[in-house]
């Protein structure tokens, strides 16, 4: 089957490719269906462990001195199931992607490598062997973005996703490494024996060094900015797989180190989340909203999503230690639910952005267009994950979004003077959050996939081979799940939050049943009817109108009105840039675009005009800010080192044996 | 073979490595230095040995023996070999540091060897950790010998002393080295020779000479 659709008229340099790379099919099985595998033992396991007893698994010999230490409960259970799941839809996916796109024979094989990465942290049981197999996740993921190392823009995305995750595995192994030499263990269950002997001062360092770490891989601000590099450049499977699985373990660090075992925390630990989420989710969504390449969109959407559920997190913790548990269980319950949800519309979305540029070969919105008639699948697929992204009813977000809203509302309103403006403040953020999200994703789904191409590569885009359809088809119907039965969520999410009692975990959760119910809090929806109603609605309506198309008499055909000119162009569409340029207009001073426009007139008459040129380049606002002074500052220190290295093999000796002597002199 | 004839051998086998080491600052002609380093080695071979003959164990005696083959013979052949294809560069002819400041550092480098290893000591007062200190000179020697020579030949000298030593400061140490780790890292320095000498060739043949000095050329 699949070596049928291979062949199809848009590779036309096939045979060349494959004598280049014979096993290419093959491996694309093996690598795809290992991945796919990989993903299934891991939503097995996950669930296995949320319904059943703790696991558990000690290899003494694999790592020196401490060894390997697996410790499965109900947290790591739900993050294996949402990494497995998303590995299923991915692996299948790249079958054919890997086939359609020649993909290199390296990147192929070390795939499952990254999945098992993933599918390890969470179930580490101890610093050492959870600090192994976050390294193993970062340094696969790392050689996976350089998979098309040739291209320059992916090489510069590769630096500066090495350099980030690096540091952000540096600070997170300080913490860790701190947290240990305080606690007198290496293993989670002993730390978490004697987290109360902590100092307030340990946790505070612990809590910042932690957040720095987990935040850069979650794609918080301020540490994002290797996220719309990374997720842009990497093949899109492997972006799916960065994007709805590997930021979610930020998260996940977040919730068992900071929030399970050093927590409760205090006050301004929930504030600091809630800061850096709203933050993160604004500018992420700003940042989206004004993007024309779709995958950089959907990358900075990532960020806003993370941005919520952190959001989400903090508002647990300032709820439960403002006295009000059943609120932050709404919370918690909204922040976990949203990382599920994300995960699924995600995957989806990456995976049909990178159906459209395996068909097309172009990221960019303002080239795209008229792709709902030639890729028909994918663009009902992209369309799902649109409406997941954008937080509405019958969407896969929406369900959290809304519980995340109530949770942030329904804040006890006893003088606390910190909720009392926190709360206001997060609704606002989140709704904002929200609106522009809408507007993100109405773009990308109207200026990419709907009216007319704006190029040839557009209007020669043809359909995506079945294993990848099947893939997208996977994380579609997780969608529907998420947006119809949330119910199917209820035991699972309830399991969870019993291993989280420092923030809330014990109180009554809400209840996803077929009505949700927010015990102690008046709010109740049924997602599940809601659906059904508007599909009876909808029926009825196409029911009523063909039957009041009978008494009508018949259409008359008129060629259709072109403003004056002779046929309708591509150029009097809406592109990318016109519209998002109002949002681009409010928020100038956040965006801070460079724009150019340049008007030629003819030489005869300056009331003319020859031609304008418009010009509007956006540069990450924060990045600029922060990262060029930080980057400027690095490179002249390292100028400075230079002027050691002369280039004297002997000098460099001496610096070695000077370098000896004097810890020979300090250690004895 | 009683304690005291025991410990006298061990001593003075530390102190001829020792003396060796200190000729080869000394010596400036290549040909007796590369001759200078096969006494060195037969130095090292000789601790494992009187180790094997002390506590009757054959273990110690077979490293010994191969220790014997590849550091007094091997080695210095090829080394040998090398300094025979130089045709004007058989000297040192001007060191980074001369002769009597050379002399005078290695002195101060062994008092400081004297003063690091005491805690070592402190820890098991056995006679091998008493000769400790004198290997352990050699160690710091090797590395000044590699800091202040200018030729590649030099170099590779410096570098087989450093070795040496730290093989005999394992000899010393620990209570003796099994077999198949020696093997592994006698295996190693073989194969580092053969890379210096390659280099060295390589160095003629882009520089003209073995100057290391004019690798400062290569620097971006």
């Amino acid at each position: 089957m699949t070596t049928a659709l291979h062949n199809s008229p848009t590779v036309p340099a096939l045979g060349e490719g494959a004598r280049a790379a014979p096993p290419a099919g093959a491996l694309a099985w093996l690598s795809g269906g290992l991945t796919a595998a990989l993903g299934a033992v891991g939503v097995a396991l996950g669930l296995s462990v949320i319904f059943g007893e703790p696991r558990q698994l000690r290899i003494g010999w694999l790592l020196p001195l401490v060894g390997v230490r697996l410790d499965l409960d109900p947290l790591g259970g739900l993050f294996l199931v949402a990494t497995g799941a998303v590995s299923i839809a991915v692996g299948i996916y790249a079958v054919g992607y890997a086939q359609r796109e020649r993909w290199a024979r390296f990147p192929l094989a070390i795939l499952p490598l990254f999945v098992a990465g993933m599918l390890l942290v969470p179930a580490a049981g101890s610093i050492t062997t959870f600090l192994v197999s976050w390294e193993l996740m970062a340094a696969v993921s790392l050689f996976l973005v350089l998979s098309e190392h040739r291209r320059e823009a992916v090489r510069s995305a590769g630096v500066f996703y090495a350099i980030m995750t690096q540091l952000g595995f540096a600070s997170i192994l300080l913490a860790l490494v701190v947290l240990s030499a305080a606690a007198g263990g290496d293993a989670f269950s002993t730390i978490s024996a004697h987290v109360h002997d902590l100092s307030s001062g340990t946790k505070t360092t612990v809590f910042l060094l932690t957040l720095m770490g987990f935040g850069s891989k979650a794609g918080l601000l301020p540490l994002h900015a290797w996220l719309p590099r990374a997720h842009t450049e990497a093949p899109s499977p492997v972006s799916a797989l960065m994007s709805a699985a590997m930021v979610n373990m930020g998260i996940y660090g977040i919730i068992r180190i900071d929030l399970q075992l050093l927590g409760p925390g205090p006050n301004w630990w929930g504030l600091t989340l809630m800061i850096i989420g709203a933050l993160s989710a604004v500018f992420g969504v700003l940042q989206a909203s004004v993007a024309t390449d779709l995958k950089r969109l959907l990358a900075y959407s990532t960020t806003e999503n993370m941005g919520l559920i952190t959001l989400s997190l903090g508002a647990a913790i300032l709820l439960r230690s403002s006295g009000a548990p059943t609120v932050a269980a709404i919370a918690l319950t909204a922040a976990l639910l949203h990382l599920l949800s994300h995960a699924a519309f995600k995957t989806l979305a990456f995976l049909a952005a990178g159906s459209v540029l395996a068909a097309t070969g172009l990221r960019d919105l303002d080239k795209l267009g008229g792709l709902a008639r030639r890729m028909p699948v994918t663009t009902v697929m992209f369309g799902i994950a649109a409406l997941g992204a954008s937080g509405l009813p019958l969407g896969a977000g929406f369900v959290s979004e809304w519980l995340m809203l109530q949770s942030l509302i329904h804040s006890p309103a006893d003088g606390n003077t910190t909720l009392a403006l926190a709360m206001p403040l997060s609704v606002g953020a989140v709704a904002l959050t929200t609106g522009l999200g809408i507007a993100a994703m109405v773009k990308a789904f109207g200026v990419g996939f709907l009216a007319r191409p704006r190029s040839a590569a557009a209007e020669a885009a043809q359909e995506a081979p079945a294993s990848m359809l099947t893939g997208m088809t996977l994380a579609a119907a997780a969608c529907a799940v998420f947006a119809v039965a949330p119910a199917l969520l209820g035991p699972t999410l309830r399991q969870v939050l019993a291993v989280l009692p420092t923030v809330g975990g014990h109180a009554a959760g809400p209840q996803l049943g077929t009505f949700l119910r927010l015990p102690g809090v008046g709010g109740s929806l049924s997602p599940g009817l809601l659906a059904a109603a508007l599909i009876i609605a909808v029926l009825l309506t196409l029911g009523l109108s063909r039957w009041g198309a009978r008494h009508r008499p018949a259409a008359a055909m008129a060629p259709l009105w072109a403003s004056g000119a002779d046929t309708l162009s591509s150029r009097m569409q809406y592109t990318a840039t016109s519209f998002a340029e109002p949002l681009q207009r409010v928020f100038d001073n956040v965006l801070r675009p460079d724009i150019d426009v340049e008007v030629t007139h003819f030489a005869e008459s300056q009331y003319l005009v020859e031609k304008v040129t418009f010009r509007s380049r956006l540069a990450d606002p924060v990045e600029q800010r922060l990262y060029t002074p930080v980057i400027r500052a690095v490179n002249a220190v390292a100028e400075w080192v230079r002027g050691a290295h002369t280039g004297s093999v002997h000098l460099y000796l001496a610096y070695g044996a000077t370098g000896l002597l004097i810890v020979l002199l300090v250690t004895r | 073979m009683t304690e005291a004839t025991y410990t006298g051998a061990l001593d003075l086998a530390a102190g001829a490595f020792l003396l060796t080491a200190v000729l080869i600052v000394w010596r400036r002609e290549l040909s007796a230095i590369v001759r200078l380093l096969a006494w060195q080695g037969a130095a090292l071979a000789v601790l494992p040995i009187i180790e094997g003959i002390y506590q009757r164990e054959p273990a110690p005696i077979v490293v010994g023996v191969v220790v014997l083959l590849l550091r007094a013979v091997v080695l210095p052949i090829l080394l040998a070999r090398a300094v025979g294809t130089e045709d004007q560069e058989r000297r040192e002819s001007t060191p980074l540091v001369n002769t009597t400041a050379s002399l005078l550092i290695t002195a101060g480098l062994t008092v400081l060897a004297y003063a690091v290893t005491q805690p070592i000591i402190a820890l098991d007062r056995s006679p091998t950790t008493r000769a400790l200190p004198a290997v352990f000179a050699v160690i710091l020697i090797a590395v000044f010998v590699m800091v202040s020579r200018r030729r590649a030949l030099s170099q590779a000298v410096g570098f087989l002393m450093l070795d040496n030593s730290i093989t005999a400061t394992a000899f010393l140490i620990t209570a003796g080295v099994p077999l198949i780790v020696e093997l592994g890292a006698s295996l190693d320095v073989l194969f580092a020779v053969f890379v210096l000498g390659l280099l060295t060739s390589h160095m003629r043949v882009a520089f003209g000479g073995t100057d290391l000095d004019q690798l400062r050329e290569l620097r971006d």
